[in-house]
């Protein structure tokens, strides 16, 4: 019995000492997710809305663009990023690695914006075209609100999908959690205890998201809404 | 053409894919009349009307709304679209915003009128259908009566000089037909200019100051609501009215 309990302690304490070590990398790993998340956002609504452009230069250029990215692995994306353009723009690690990814996931919720626009009736479009709206205050104030509705929980999947992904960063040097995980790895040789931790901690962290996303969507729902 | 007709349509001519939907149509309504257009389905009603408010891009012929003509080039097509009041089958409120803001909304947007002003419109013209206790629900949770009385309300608070009605009680279940027809009737009453698609003859009967039939995309005949629904002289409109009367 006491064999088990200081087995258990030993444990504990072995598992301590790898979250103390791979504690300062968990911010970075935070801010490269947040940070190119919101550049994915930003590049998708506009890819999103071009898509669907009755410009064809608009639209076209936008398919290209979506074909392009999610037609490369974002290990070689990072590379080119870093290794490619970054030596021609001066870039360092981290914004090359929020780049890569932020580009990415662009593609991706382009593709789920152009869905969430395109699932909105066209009843919805005239009605506001024909209260004398503008195509963009069309979209600023009826399409997008309940496209917006329509799309929390795909962009949400996409957001644990790139928290998830930052840590192909690791590659570039970054110092995220998969590379401390790495580091701790290689120095202290504890395959076992280091991989296991490093998996809990993102799985913390993203159930906390998935709960964030539950409590957004909750947040929005409107009355008898039925696509919520 | 008649520069005191408010809707000013000549030799219009819309398609889809080749077909005709519109052909050839001319008409000219005068302020505060009241137009009932009568057909049988895919006759080119609703895309007539689509087209007079700027919904539909037509191929070719000339729309003139109140002095202003109708560009779909131009970028201030929606500077006309806001002199004209639309209510659909489908009423389109929009779902995510609540009764009171699908009313201040384009009035904010459009007109720029501060929220307060928006609000006592919307307050003036939800009373006015009868619906002042329903400012704070959300489309899904009123009646399709009741929602067809609200986009009324939400068209008319642009202050419309015309207002366009596209099979407004079609969609409706017989008991709530009456009250959307009874604030139409208001409307009317009030000298409003309405240009409406419906089926409801007894309507058209009592409203109508013209009624126009069409058929496979052209007027077939025009003139009084009395003349077209008792002495129709097309054998199509006697056809038509054979068979809804």
């Amino acid at each position: 019995m006491l064999d088990i309990i200081n087995w258990l302690f030993l444990q504990i304490k072995i598992l301590f000492n790898i979250l103390k070590f791979l504690g300062p990398a968990i911010p970075m790993t935070i801010k490269i997710t947040i940070l190119s998340f919101a550049l994915s956002l930003f590049l998708g609504l506009f890819v999103g809305i071009a898509r669907i452009s009755k410009r064809r230069f608009f639209s076209f250029l936008s398919k290209i663009y979506v074909d392009l990215i999610r037609g490369v692995p974002l290990l070689v994306q990072i590379f080119f990023i870093y290794f490619g353009l970054g030596k021609i723009l001066n870039l360092d690690r981290f914004l090359a690695g929020v780049l890569a990814v932020g580009i990415c996931y662009s593609a991706y919720l382009a593709e789920i914006f152009r869905a969430g626009i395109q699932a909105i009736p066209r009843g919805q479009f005239e009605a506001a075209l024909s209260l004398g709206m503008t195509p963009y205050q069309t979209l600023r104030h009826i399409i997008l609100p309940q496209s917006f509705r329509i799309v929390i929980p795909p962009v949400a999947n996409e957001f644990i999908a790139s928290l998830k992904d930052s840590s192909l960063v690791s590659i570039i040097g970054l110092r995220e959690l998969t590379r401390a995980g790495r580091e701790y790895y290689s120095t202290y040789f504890v395959d076992f205890h280091t991989w296991l931790l490093v998996g809990l901690i993102y799985l913390v962290m993203t159930l906390s998201l998935s709960r964030v996303v539950s409590w957004t969507e909750k947040k929005f729902k409107v009355h008898g809404y039925g696509v919520m | 053409m008649n520069t005191s007709s408010i809707i000013e349509a000549k030799e219009l001519v819309k398609k889809f894919g080749g077909q005709k939907a519109v052909d050839g149509v001319s008409l000219s309504v005068q302020k505060g009349e009241v137009i009932v257009i009568l057909g049988p389905s895919g006759s080119g009603k609703s895309t007539l009307l689509r087209c007079l408010n700027g919904l539909e891009r037509f191929d070719s012929g000339e729309v003139v709304i109140d002095g202003e003509k109708m560009d779909h080039g131009h970028k201030a097509i929606h500077q006309v679209r806001k002199k004209i009041g639309m209510v659909f089958q489908q009423f389109n409120l929009f779902p995510h915003l609540n009764v009171l803001k699908n009313l201040t909304l384009a009035q904010e947007v459009v007109l720029n009128r501060d929220k307060d002003r928006a609000e006592r419109k919307a307050s003036e013209l939800l009373s006015k259908v009868g619906l002042t206790d329903k400012k704070d629900s959300f489309p899904a949770q009123l009646s399709g009566g009741e929602q067809q009385r609200v986009a009324i309300a939400r068209a008319l608070s642009l202050n419309p000089s015309i207002m366009m009605f596209d099979e407004p009680t079609s969609a409706l279940d017989p008991e709530m037909i009456g009250e959307v027809l009874g604030v139409m009737k208001e409307l009317a009453k009030e000298g409003m200019t309405m240009l409406v698609v419906t089926h409801e003859i007894g309507f058209a009967r009592e409203v109508a100051d013209r009624i126009v039939f069409m058929d496979e995309g052209k007027i077939v005949e025009k003139g009084s609501a009395d003349q077209i629904l008792n002495r129709p002289k097309n054998q199509r409109t006697r056809e038509f009215l054979s068979n809804v009367l």
